[in-house]
């Protein structure tokens, strides 16, 4: 037993010694930040794939593969430096968290280095300033040279995008169309309801590469870089890291690579419609399902042991124990389980290299033993102090009392209330796809930017969650019966 | 012959300001059938669970057979415990157990009986009070008189050397009260020490080797059961008679 409270008193001690760091950064007096990629012998990047065509992912035989632009840049920065290339997937808005908790070396990811942004990062020079290009069809390609061409036609644009503002200022004259899809915008432009769409020059590329009756003008629109440039984003004060990179960026450019890795990723892009159907995506969510069930079952062992532990602690005598007992339920039930699940992987991440999924796992079966001690507590409080003074006046060690009375009329007793604590860990284990577990919510992103489809991919998630969701409720509903079973009624 | 059982040696328990038991010292020796008697709130389950230390005294001492109880360890009391058997107002049943199970519980966790052994001392308990056909039964079947005479086989499953008992038949409806004092007058005919609290004065009138009364923390008086009914020296003793007969 004594064991056990030291490991939680030395997790203690990290959790405070964390807040105490966190404000201090982490400022080396000599940058030896390359030389620790090249001592790793690995180089960390940290992504969002959901950005065709810079970064996104394919399924490889099964398997989920980043790739892009951005994938290819970074290949190549391994490459010069000589080392292999680890991506990391987080969401866009955890990026920066990762390369100053030290979880990446450096972030790709279409990144636009804007001034508040570089309070917190360094950043590589610009490799890359997205051009904005003009589909229009084939036949009609001799007809338009670029923005100006289209005096009097109605245009095409994705709603809410950089390209409606551009056309609205510079193409004046051009009435809009706005959808929310391009696969849409390009059946418009194929029934001349359009006559051009205004795309990023990549997606642009995607769309013509895969359909011979499209071409590509340059739109020639006036641009502000810093609006449009993208950068390689680094730890601050890693100006060796910084230095290297733009070294091979220089070559890139210098090689016009750019327009290779752009072409091979519009390649990998999907964009037809013709195999968007759910179905065809099934693996995804399959794998999704595999990781949902996985987080949420370990996640339900190890917070059911936890949580016993806990109400005990909380029930029982020793103060020091109650007290941390309690400290610990109030806060993490104070707290929400998206920042614990940033926590662990971000906070402890900085002494401990622990992997994403691992750090879903521990996050929510942490946050679980709290809930499930508070569930348990409150059963063998349900159960009359009789009960034990029975057992206890029979020789019964409260041991024995515990296990053999008490604990098994207590677990009837809560067994609902833990049946829906189990029910939403599936649900809430959600949270674990911003640090990049592919678990199903993480897929149906993954399906919804292959497909292009919003709606589709989130409703075969929803109609997947509730089949889990209820089948475990079906299946604990059983038990229950079975359990009341033992009681034969008057 | 008669042999000191227990001996209580200036038992005093208090609750925060409140003296429960305020300094009462007795003998029970083997054998003894002593009924206790008194009105609500005297103290008298407290006293009850003071012998086997359910209740922690505040000072005293308590010997059982010879071992002074009060400051032995947890580990300790457990075996002292099972040899003072306890039958509560409320039964207290296991009730996600059978009867049989309820039984065989303690003697198999606590003395390692196996299985058969004892499955086969619970048979013969049940027979002993009436009801071998209920082995499989859960509690919440059974009638209160059949619950409170599985609670007794229960704790008379550790063979235990003294039987306290509080209230026993209290929560019970009046036509099963008979079903109860009835396995309890033949234990005592068997030559178990008992300790009761109880308000059937007919059954301690007959049973009884002792009365004691208890009034505010002390045992006000004690004698025979004729000298207890039949001519009460103290006036409390007599308010309270006066009162009980009266209902
Ligand atoms: N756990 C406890 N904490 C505080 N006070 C208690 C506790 N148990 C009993 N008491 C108090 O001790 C006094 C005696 O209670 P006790 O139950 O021993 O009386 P009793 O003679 O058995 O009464 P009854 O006939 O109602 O069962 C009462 O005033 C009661 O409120
Ligand atoms: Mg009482």
């Amino acid at each position: 037993m004594k064991k056990k409270w030291m490991r939680w008193l030395t997790a203690l001690l990290v959790l405070l010694s964390f807040l105490g760091f966190s404000g201090i950064n982490h400022v080396q007096a000599a940058d030896d930040s390359l030389q620790k990629v090249k001592d790793k012998g690995v180089l960390v990047m940290g992504t969002s794939p959901d950005y065709p065509p810079y970064e996104f992912l394919v399924n490889d035989g099964g398997k989920n593969t980043t790739v892009g632009i951005d994938i290819s840049i970074a290949k190549q920065i391994a490459k010069d430096m000589g080392v292999k290339l680890q991506i990391k997937s987080m969401d866009f808005d955890l990026l920066l968290v990762g390369l100053q908790t030290g979880k990446v070396d450096m972030v790709i990811s279409a990144m636009t280095p804007t001034s508040e942004r570089k309070q917190s990062v360094d950043f590589s020079e610009l490799y890359y300033t997205a051009e904005q290009s003009i589909i229009v069809n084939k036949a009609d390609a001799k007809l338009y040279k670029d923005k100006d061409s289209f005096v009097g036609k109605k245009i095409g644009v994705q709603t809410g995008s950089l390209q409606a503002d551009l056309a609205k200022e510079q193409m004046s004259s051009s009435p809009q169309l706005g959808l929310a899809k391009y696969t849409d915008l390009v059946l418009a432009l194929k029934s001349h309801k359009v006559e051009g769409i205004v795309a990023e020059e990549p997606v642009a590329l995607a769309y013509v590469q895969h359909d011979p009756d499209l071409a590509l003008i340059n739109g020639k629109f006036t641009l502000d870089p810093s609006e449009n440039g993208q950068a390689i984003g680094f730890a601050k004060g890693a100006t060796s890291l910084v230095a290297a990179a733009n070294k091979s960026i220089d070559k890139i450019k210098k090689k016009g690579l750019i327009k290779q890795y752009m072409t091979e990723a519009a390649d990998k892009m999907t964009t037809n419609t013709t195999d968007t159907s759910m179905i065809h995506y099934w693996k995804y969510f399959a794998k999704g399902i595999g990781y949902t069930l996985l987080i949420t079952a370990i996640s339900v062992v190890i917070g059911v042991i936890l949580g016993t532990l806990l109400a005990l602690m909380r029930l029982g005598k020793n103060k020091l124990l109650h007290a941390l007992a309690v400290a610990y339920i109030e806060f993490v039930r104070g707290t929400p389980l998206m920042i614990q699940v940033m926590f662990v992987y971000f906070g402890l991440g900085i002494f401990l290299d622990i992997p994403a999924l691992l750090a879903g796992i521990i996050a929510v079966a942490l946050n679980s033993g709290a809930y499930v001690a508070e569930i348990i507590r409150s059963g063998i409080e349900s159960i009359p102090v009789g009960q034990t003074e029975a057992a206890r006046s029979l020789g019964l060690s409260q041991k024995q009392t515990m296990q053999s009375v008490v604990f098994p009329q207590a677990l009837k007793n809560i067994w609902p209330a833990l049946g829906n604590e189990f029910i939403s860990l599936i649900k809430e284990s959600s949270i674990v796809s911003i640090i990049g577990v592919t678990d199903l919510i993480y897929q149906l992103k993954v399906v919804q930017t292959a497909t292009y489809k919003g709606v589709q991919p989130i409703i075969v998630a929803m109609v997947i969650y509730f089949v889990l969701t209820f089948g475990l409720s079906k299946i604990l509903g059983y038990f229950e019966k079975r359990m009341k079973h033992d009681e034969a009624t008057h | 012959m008669t042999k000191p059982l227990i001996e209580i040696d200036h038992l005093v328990k208090k609750f925060g300001d409140n003296t429960v038991l305020n300094d009462i010292s007795e003998t029970i020796n083997q054998g003894d059938v002593i009924v206790v008697i008194g009105a609500s709130g005297g103290g008298k389950s407290t006293f009850l669970r003071s012998l086997n230390l359910l209740n922690k005294p505040t000072s005293g001492k308590i010997a059982f057979e010879g071992t002074d109880i009060t400051g032995l360890s947890e580990k300790e009391l457990d075996q002292v415990r099972e040899k003072m058997g306890m039958v509560f107002q409320q039964f207290n049943l296991f009730p996600n157990m059978t009867v049989l199970e309820n039984i065989k519980l303690a003697p198999m966790k606590v003395k390692n009986a196996t299985d058969a052994e004892a499955t086969a001392q619970a048979l013969a308990l049940l027979k002993q009070v009436g009801l071998e056909d209920k082995a499989e039964a859960y509690p919440a079947s059974l009638s209160g008189g059949q619950m409170q005479r599985v609670a007794i086989a229960r704790a008379l499953a550790m063979s235990p050397d003294v039987m306290l008992f509080d209230e026993p038949t209290s929560a019970l409806d009046p036509e099963m009260v008979g079903e109860v004092l009835k396995v309890m007058q033949d234990l005592a005919k068997s030559g178990m020490t008992m300790i009761v609290v109880t308000h059937e004065m007919g059954f301690a009138h007959e049973v009884a080797d002792q009365v004691w009364f208890m009034d505010q923390g002390v045992i006000a008086e004690k004698g025979t059961p004729e000298q207890i009914f039949s001519a009460p020296k103290e006036e409390r003793t007599k308010d309270f008679l006066s009162k009980v007969l009266a209902q």
